[in-house]
């Protein structure tokens, strides 16, 4: 009857099922996550110990980043409580699917990838070009593989690529990378 | 007098043809980008900053207000035809105004919708005329204890009203506030954690934070489910016929309901951390509330599509009233007007109004400007945005990720920027799918340097530090953000001795 109330009504079904499966997951990532970060704050809490002092205030350079280092070691330390807590909770049959929440999540991955690439590359071989292969490398692995979708990547990235180098670079003046290799 | 100076030299500066003309572009981009679905108003606006390092500061400021109420009309335009909200502050307008169009009245659900939020911006600017100078009058005679409370305040506020973990909050908050003592210390000048890396020896710049949070990791998001991709078919066709004026009077032919969601919209804004997602929906709950017929709700009726667009439109002069009298910014979209003013020099806190009037008073008249042009171009060119609702992800998502990468390296052409731009999208990312809040953190940059510039003052000024607790504005303001923690602590264990029962 409705398209919407539809879509809406399969994603209620499915999504408690996939959140269920994942939460013994998200309590771990959570637990680990949570440890490392309280130990490099605590590493840069004494590290931050170095910083000089002033002879003009009490507080110096050190001061303010030890505060709010220490107050976020604690804080990590509360939620991993919280986290063990909560994975306690959770079924210990269950898999933590790390390897199947990557698969999920596989294009958002790959497009982050990508942007990587193009960071890397942009110094070499200058903005417009490194756009251009962008654009169309992520239009490529978002899904216009063919025909009549894969013309308009094209056209996208080459009209976008060149047209906001030239925009920018001679509109509002902002140079951009030229690129080192010519 | 000085104050008609001011206002004169600022009428004169906006109302020049360069400011205009990119004040019209950026309305339209506005629009454009929050109809569709995928691309938020914050993401237009971290995306329009470099655009206006070039521009003098009114005319940049103007322009990125330009952006700003443009998207709380666009969002609509997703929200009535397609029933996706294009942004998260036009959620509630999908109840109401999807179902009106698809009854066959698309034309009156746009234009319900795009005179709610010219009203809604309208009583908001006047709020913000009102209210924001005897704020700032109050707020110059602050010292550095009270700013130092307030900006606590401010972070924990922010830490409780997003996301469903307080603890996970707060901790975002101190990380922002870490993240913001990279590089030179403030007053002194010494280099703090950059561990002799080039990439880290100027800090972290705000800006660069900006865009990977809100737009990069935001981005990737976008294209986790690849099923997902290949949506945008219109669901509602045919012609859309407009009678503009016969629908201005059906608006305004509900001042209660229109003022009540304009109000909340403003209160809402002014709060740090809340905003148009929270606001369209607590309008949309209230009208429903104080409705003779609440059970009407959510079958297409104009009361609803009234209270949801004009309660999100006003929380844009909200927002400015802390951002102006204070210099504390009410949201993520605040934040980058106050980056804006920032890289050009301006310095943003309780004088900004009386050392540039004229600066503050081109911003009181470009809200209006703004909105007037908003109202013009919808009802204009509301027939074509069938298409633009259209276009995939697959082509939004790398041409946006470009967009990005040219804001990061328009700061200071450095392409070690953008390599922290991915970091930081990454790690944003990451976070998000754990569960934690992003906006706290940026705040938290934003907010670090002024916070210990102003502790670091307070105990130069007196090294006695039960000032804190003892100055009775300050000691307030402290027990305003226990209570705001303490509150919602509470309301999370209820919840979740409710889930569980």
């Amino acid at each position: 009857m409705n398209a919407g109330k539809m879509n809406d009504n399969a994603e209620m079904v499915s999504r408690p099922a996939r959140e269920a499966s994942s939460e013994r997951g998200k309590a771990l990532a959570n637990v680990i996550f949570n440890i490392a970060l309280a130990a490099l704050f605590l590493g840069l809490f004494v590290q931050a110990g170095d910083l000089p002092s002033s002879m003009w205030e009490p507080l110096g350079a050190g001061s303010f980043p030890r505060l709010v280092l220490g107050a976020l070691v604690i804080f990590n330390l509360a939620i991993v409580v919280q986290s063990m807590t909560a994975l306690r909770n959770t079924d210990r049959s269950a898999s933590v699917g790390a390897r199947q929440w990557f698969l999920q999540r596989r294009l958002a991955f790959a497009t982050l990838a990508a942007f990587s690439v193009y960071a890397l590359l942009m110094p070499w071989i200058g903005f417009a070009l490194a756009s251009l292969l962008f654009l169309l490398a992520v239009q490529f692995i978002l899904g216009a593989r063919r025909g009549r979708r894969l013309l308009i990547a094209a056209i996208i990235a080459v009209v976008f690529g060149l047209g906001l180098h030239l925009l920018f670079s001679q509109v509002f003046l902002i140079s951009l990378p030229p690129g080192r290799l010519w | 007098m000085p104050m008609t100076d001011a206002l004169l030299s600022s009428v004169e500066q906006l109302f020049s043809l360069a400011t205009l003309v990119s004040m019209m572009i950026g309305v339209v981009a506005g629009v454009v980008a929050a109809a569709i679905p995928g691309f938020t108003i914050t993401m237009a606006i971290v995306l329009t900053l470099p655009v206006t390092f070039t521009m003098s500061p009114l005319q940049g400021v103007a322009t990125m207000l330009a952006v700003y109420v443009g998207g709380g009309s666009g969002g609509l335009i997703s929200a009535a035809l397609l029933g996706i909200p294009g942004t998260p502050s036009a959620v509630a307008t999908t109840f109401d105004a999807y179902p009106m169009a698809r009854k066959g009245e698309p034309g009156r659900a746009l234009a319900l919708g795009i005179w709610a939020s010219f009203f809604g911006a309208l009583v908001s600017a006047v709020v913000l005329i009102v209210a924001a100078p005897p704020l700032a009058m109050i707020a110059v005679k602050l010292g550095p204890w009270e700013y130092f409370s307030l900006i606590l305040f401010a972070v924990t506020v922010v830490a409780s009203l997003v996301g469903k973990s307080i603890l996970k909050g707060l901790m975002m908050s101190l990380l922002g506030l870490f993240i913001a003592t990279v590089g030179q210390d403030p007053m002194m000048g010494v280099p703090r954690f950059t561990f002799g890396v080039d990439v880290l020896a100027a800090g972290i710049p705000f800006l660069v934070v900006l865009i990977g949070i809100f737009a990069v990791s935001q981005l990737a998001s976008e294209v986790e489910n690849p099923e997902e991709l290949h949506q945008g078919k219109a669901l509602v066709g045919g012609k859309i016929r407009f009678h503009p004026f016969a629908v201005m009077r059906e608006v305004l032919s509900r001042p209660v309901n229109l003022l009540r969601s304009s109000m909340l919209g403003v209160v809402i804004g002014a709060v740090p951390g809340a905003g148009g997602s929270i606001a369209n929906l607590i309008a949309y709950d209230q009208a429903k509330r104080a409705s003779k017929t609440p059970e009407r709700f959510g079958t297409g009726i104009a009361d609803g599509v009234v209270a949801s667009e004009s309660g999100n439109s006003a929380t844009a002069g909200g927002g400015l009233i802390p951002m102006i009298a204070l210099g504390i910014p009410g949201s993520a979209v605040d934040a980058v007007l106050m980056a804006a003013l920032m890289v050009q020099g301006v310095s943003v806190g309780p004088r900004l109004i009386m050392d540039n009037a004229d600066l503050v008073y081109g911003m009181f008249l470009a809200m209006f400007l703004a909105a007037g042009m908003v109202l013009a171009f919808c009802l204009i060119s509301m027939r074509w945005f069938l298409r633009i609702t259209e276009i995939p992800k697959s082509i939004i998502v790398p041409v946006v990720l470009v967009c990005c990468a040219v804001g990061a390296l328009a700061l200071n052409n450095r392409v070690t920027d953008l390599y922290l731009l991915i970091g930081v999208g990454l790690v944003g990312y990451l976070l998000a799918k754990l569960d934690y809040p992003l906006a706290p953190l940026v705040l938290g940059v934003i907010l670090g340097p002024i916070a210990e510039t102003n502790l670091r003052r307070a105990l130069m000024a007196d090294g006695d530090w039960t000032l804190f607790f003892t100055r009775p504005i300050s000691a307030g303001l402290l027990i305003l953000a226990v209570l705001s923690v303490a509150f919602t602590a509470r309301r999370i264990l209820q919840q979740r001795a409710a889930a569980r029962a």
